[in-house]
């Protein structure tokens, strides 16, 4: 089975002709390619010319004023900057985890769902919560977890006699209990949206192989494991690598739940370098935040070349791109 | 043996997705409850102390809502459009292995995921291109979606290698072959890729609020975030039910999605039969 | 891998040579601009050199201006709001086309920053004092302190006994811009009720607050029987994002500040340093053990601070907020809930001394503007007129914002209000139907100069009216602190420490002593003098 499926992805033509031979084959590609090269150079490449801001100091008036490196030793040499960056790898690389091992798994079980119109309405209520925005999502959370009788949560927790009401748990408001908070949010708000991109690459699954499997005798598990597990484990991989590439970014969700008593624990490198800017009372040195998004940048780059790498065994000598 | 396992497994299925859904659908469920209570209150209640359609009405009868929402409904069928036809065009390419310079193509786009110019050169090239103040600021910038463009050609890896091979040996140019094999072969692709477009066209507000000035520009998202944000501004009087208008905006947006999903979700429930499109 | 490598390197020499490419075209383009732009200006400053001569032959007067470009905030009538109309009025009154940017009032600082690094200036934008102060250090905003000086509209302020608030905006002496209101601030307000069912008087001191608290923590202060199912206080956070910090505790903090100020003798100190300060932190961490203030405070926002406000239940009674206008919003959410609505608006308590005002944001004129000295005293002057200009800045234009016709607003409601012929009033809100208009982009009750024939007491309520005078007798205004080289440098990460090491003291983590020595430890006393040391070695 595994076979069938990388056998379809074997290269249809025959190597080995002459480079220009092959421009000419492809001829048509290169027309079709052509729109989207445009659109990569206009809208992604021309602005590349801003990351040269990185090296210089520039408010966004006068010339920019080259320092090199200045910048990035700033950086470097600020206390909260490493600890922001361990934070940003460390926060988001468990939150992609436990999302997309959360969001394959209820793929693998809603495939099983029978019932097309219990699917569609479960389908349809996990979806919902990636329509609200992070600031609506933060105002309802810091209710709904609440360390008074008006959160849902400590006030179940009360009830049911794990708690007493004396001591709350202030899940967003202790260094101890907001990181477990921020992934179960997470989870909460794009599972169901994750499950999407799942639950079309399981509909292309050929329908002959589970015949198949069937007519081998395979069960209900077999079938889940040998056939809709590794049709999913392409998209698997693509889904985390990109997601590596903006890793680093990491700003909003962090940003609208984390507070003064959590910075600690919850304090990535675009909220720090927000506080940097905005709390300093001056206006922002756009030198400075391009040369931490160039940082960022190679990060991410390290990161999916090394999964690319990584997932190059997986895929039989191909990268994810 | 064997058979009892099977009639088990739904039933647990079951429960397990009732339960999931319960536990992600109160949160929802307290906005839902809150967008029809003219009291204004702080707690998980979960059922309107004074029920009334007050938040609702404000929103529709509002005479100013009818461009805004025209202006979505255009910039997200156009946008998506768009988007997917950059999308499959770029995917299908990239699945030509063997074709000279399809490296290159495939790492200059991944360069452009991971780094950027940045806003304000974003905001000067477009300025430069006088596409600031249009809305084509706003349906062309998200247009190309490396991670998207990405997922589709995921997609299309997935497709047999014989039907390529046959097409080409009936004389089909790469664009006949994308016509009559690629896009056929795809619908999940396309109805789960074209959503995620639909979804960040209809949701955007990033883009105009950097890129355009001009108010009778702004789409339904602008409308209702206003509403959504409580603005502090001078000439907004109070409102008597300002978190009544706030909860049901935040509703209102979802609605289209929430009607479109399930249209959508029959390209996903129907696995593909190959043998079909063979013929 | 190698081929990767290789396609790689290629993408990134691409990219390394359009940057280089533009590195070359780049300031070639931009010098061409600037030359452009200069000849322009060159020619036209000639221009109206010579039509100026002229004009100092025939007037001795000041140009005015045909035409000027203005980048606005929301705070003025925004297009939904019938800016057309507005601008088209003062077009009228002024004699002076006006030609609008108005981005959207979030994205208003994005918007400033592209435009001003896209060097297409406006003739003038309105700026927070971050921007004001940052932007006049880097020659971005017109001198206006020589127009002023000799201008009428000093005289009107000093009639009206503004100069302080001028005075807080100068830079070393200068004036970038021009503030239309006061800052305005926050009052302590107390849901009267409340006092009554715990048989309380209004506080009058330090002492009387925190009794006033305790009653409302664990007394039944909105009589529903249960004892102890309410809280004192609550805000959104123990410490403001910006200047002036204190100003949703001001009880607690009373002379301690946690930022930078200037002492009677000119010299920059920061006040978190010092025993002030400590003592205020001390203040909070009792009041917090003693669940005075809300649980929830750390992670509250404003806006759920306001719903828990006018909940019926688990609700709050003491509520630092912005005065005027809110005093109403505040009252009317309240009784909307079908709760008593009357508020006492506090006045400070003898050890805070005085409320604060904020630095108020300013009207300014960047150095691209032609006429600089037209466009100050044609249309910056004439928005404090006192007169017409001034009222169509206060409450817009007439049967559009305002009317005195008779009329019955919102008729069928509980919220029906019947206006005879001859009263004056704010009409039903575009953008907002159901609410009335309440003022324009200035505040009647902060402005600057008294506007003649001012319909305020007639269109705002008793509790607006309170609210307001008793703040502007009782503020003072924050200081604007300059920005320094070392103050953008450090003051972000120390900062942050700060509001850190309050949270951790006020809700117990840390002993103020213990906090100390980490502020200390973690070399954010070592930042702030060095932030002092550059503010006083300017």
């Amino acid at each position: 089975m595994k076979n069938n499926k990388n056998q379809s992805a074997k290269p249809a033509v025959k190597s080995g002709k002459s480079v220009g031979a092959r421009i000419y084959r492809y001829r048509g590609f290169y027309l079709m390619f052509l729109p989207v090269f445009v659109f990569a150079i206009v809208f992604f490449y021309l602005p590349m010319f801003g990351i040269r801001f990185a090296f210089t100091n520039y408010n966004g008036i006068k010339a920019p004023d080259i320092v090199w490196f200045d910048n990035f030793k700033k950086a470097f040499s600020m206390p909260g900057f490493w600890s922001a960056v361990v934070n940003t790898l460390q926060i988001s690389v468990i939150r992609l985890l436990l999302t997309t091992i959360f969001a394959v798994v209820v793929s693998i079980l809603l495939n099983e769902i029978v019932n097309i119109y219990f699917k569609k309405v479960v389908q349809t209520i996990i979806y919902l919560p990636h329509f609200l925005s992070w600031v609506v999502t933060a105002s309802l959370f810091s209710l709904i977890l609440a360390p008074t009788g008006q959160g849902l949560v400590n006030s179940f927790l009360v009830n049911i006699g794990v708690l007493d009401s004396n001591s709350m748990i202030y899940f967003l408001g202790d260094s101890k209990w907001w990181r477990f908070s921020f992934y179960l949010i997470g989870i909460w708000k794009e599972t169901g949206w994750q499950t999407v991109i799942f639950m079309a690459t399981l509909a292309g699954i050929n329908t002959e192989l589970y015949e198949a499997a069937s007519i081998d005798g395979a069960g209900r598990w077999g079938k889940m494991r040998y056939i809709t597990f590794p049709a999913l484990q392409n998209t698997i991989l693509t889904v985390l690598i990109l997601n590596l590439a903006k890793i680093m970014n990491l700003f909003e969700s962090a940003f609208v739940l984390q507070n003064d008593a959590v910075l600690d624990v919850a304090n990535v490198l675009e909220t720090y370098i927000y506080y940097q800017t905005f709390n300093s009372g001056a206006i922002p040195n756009y030198g400075y935040t391009t040369a931490v998004g160039l940082f960022k940048s190679i990060i991410g780059m390290i990161l999916v070349l090394i999964c690319n790498h990584l997932s190059k065994k997986v895929r039989e000598g191909r990268g994810i791109v | 043996m064997k058979k009892k396992k099977i009639e088990i497994f739904p039933i647990v299925n079951a429960i397990i997705f009732i339960l999931l859904a319960f536990l992600i659908f109160i949160p929802m469920w307290k906005i839902l409850s809150d967008s029809f209570d003219l009291k204004t209150s702080y707690g998980m209640r979960l059922w309107p102390q004074k029920f009334g359609l007050a938040g609702y009405q404000r929103i529709f009868s509002d005479p100013l809502l009818s461009r805004p929402l025209m202006i979505s409904f255009i910039t997200t069928i156009a946008g998506t459009l768009f988007a997917l036809t950059l999308s499959t065009f770029g995917a299908y390419v990239l699945i030509q292995w063997e074709m000279p310079g399809r490296t290159f193509f495939a790492n200059m786009l991944l360069f452009t995921m991971i780094f950027s110019g940045g806003m304000i050169p974003t905001y000067l090239v477009l300025r430069d291109l006088h596409l600031t103040n249009t809305l084509w600021a706003v349906i062309l910038l998200p247009a190309l979606n490396v991670y998207n463009l990405v997922l589709m050609r995921n997609f299309f890896e997935g497709i047999p290698a014989s039907l390529f091979e046959s097409a080409t040996l009936d004389g089909c140019s790469p664009m006949q072959t994308f016509i009559r094999i690629v896009l056929p072969m795809s619908k999940a692709a396309l109805a789960s890729i074209g959503l995620m477009f639909a979804v960040s066209y209809w949701n955007d507000y990033t883009n105009y609020k950097l890129y355009i000035t001009q108010p009778t520009l702004y789409n339904f998202q602008m409308k209702l975030r206003g509403m959504i944000m409580g603005s502090d501004l001078p000439q907004v009087g109070g409102g008597l039910a300002e978190n009544t208008v706030k909860n049901a905006a935040i509703i209102v947006v979802i609605i289209p999605f929430m009607i479109l999903y399930p249209f959508l979700q029959k390209y996903f429930v129907k696995g593909v039969n190959i043998g079909a499109v063979k013929e | 891998m190698k081929k990767k490598l290789v396609s790689l390197l290629l993408v990134a020499a691409m990219v390394t040579s359009m940057g280089c490419g533009d590195k070359k075209d780049e300031p070639a383009s931009n010098n061409n601009d600037n030359s452009a732009n200069s000849e322009t200006q060159q020619s036209e400053s000639n221009n109206s050199e010579t039509e100026q001569q002229e004009e100092t032959e025939q007037t001795a007067d000041v140009e005015k201006p045909e035409e000027i470009t203005i980048m606005i905030d929301g705070t003025v009538f925004t297009e939904v709001n019938a800016r057309d109309q507005f601008m088209a009025k003062l077009e009228e009154l002024i004699g002076i086309k006006i030609n609008v940017i108005q981005p959207d009032h979030d994205a208003y600082y994005d918007t400033v920053q592209q435009t001003v690094a896209g060097g297409d200036w406006p003739d003038v934008m309105i700026l927070s004092s971050t921007y004001y102060s940052g932007y006049a250090s880097q020659g971005v905003l017109w001198d206006m302190t020589e127009a002023y000086e000799s201008s009428d509209l000093k005289k009107r302020h000093d009639a009206a006994s503004s100069t302080s608030v001028i005075d807080g905006v100068k830079i070393d002496g200068s004036l970038y811009g021009m503030p239309a209101t006061r800052g305005n601030g926050c009052v302590t307000y107390v849901k009267k009720q409340w006092l009554d069912n715990c048989e309380l008087d209004v506080p009058t001191n330090y002492e009387g607050y925190l009794a006033m608290l305790d009653a409302f923590t664990t007394g039944d202060p909105d009589g529903n029987g249960v004892d102890g199912d309410t809280i004192g206080v609550t805000a959104a956070g123990f410490i403001g994002a910006e200047a002036p910090f204190t100003n949703y505790f001001p009880e607690f903090y009373q002379d301690g500040y946690p930022s930078f100020y200037q002492k009677d003798d000119g010299t920059w100190a920061d006040g978190f340093g010092e025993d002030s300060m400590k003592e205020a932190l001390q203040r909070m961490a009792d009041a917090y053990a003693k669940g005075y203030i809300d649980p929830t405070t750390l992670t509250n926002g404003t806006g759920d601070c306001r719903n828990k406000f006018f909940s019926a239940d688990n609700s709050f009674g003491v509520f630092t907020y912005w005065a005027g206008n809110w005093a109403q919003r505040l009252s009317d959410g309240l009784t909307s809930n079908g709760l008593d609505g009357e508020l006492v608006a506090l006045p400070p308590l003898p050890e805070v001394g005085k409320y604060l005002d904020r630095v108020p944001p300013t009207w300014c004129i960047t150095t691209k503007c032609e006429n600089p000295e037209g466009v100050f005293k044609y249309f910056i002057e004439t928005m404090q007129d006192g007169g017409e200009v001034q009222f169509l800045w206060t409450y817009g234009v007439e049967d559009v914002h305002w009317s005195t016709k008779a009329e019955t607003l919102f008729a069928g409601t509980e919220n029906e209000k019947v206006y005879a012929e001859g009263e004056f009033h704010g009409t039903e809100s575009l953008e907002n139907p159901g609410t009335q208009y309440t003022k324009g982009h200035i505040d009647p009750y902060i402005a600057l100069v008294p506007l003649e024939g001012d319909p305020k007491d007639e269109s705002s309520t008793q509790a607006v009216k309170d609210s307001a005078q008793m703040f502007a007798e009782n503020c003072v205004t924050a200081d604007l602190a300059p920005s320094t080289d070392k103050m953008s440098e450090l003051n972000g990460d120390l900062t942050t420490l700060k509001n850190q090491l309050v949270a951790d003291v006020v809700m117990g983590k840390l002993t103020v002593d213990e906090a100390y020595e980490k502020y200390e430890a973690d070399g954010g006393a070592g930042w702030s003098q060095e932030i002092v040391d550059s503010l006083n070695n300017r």
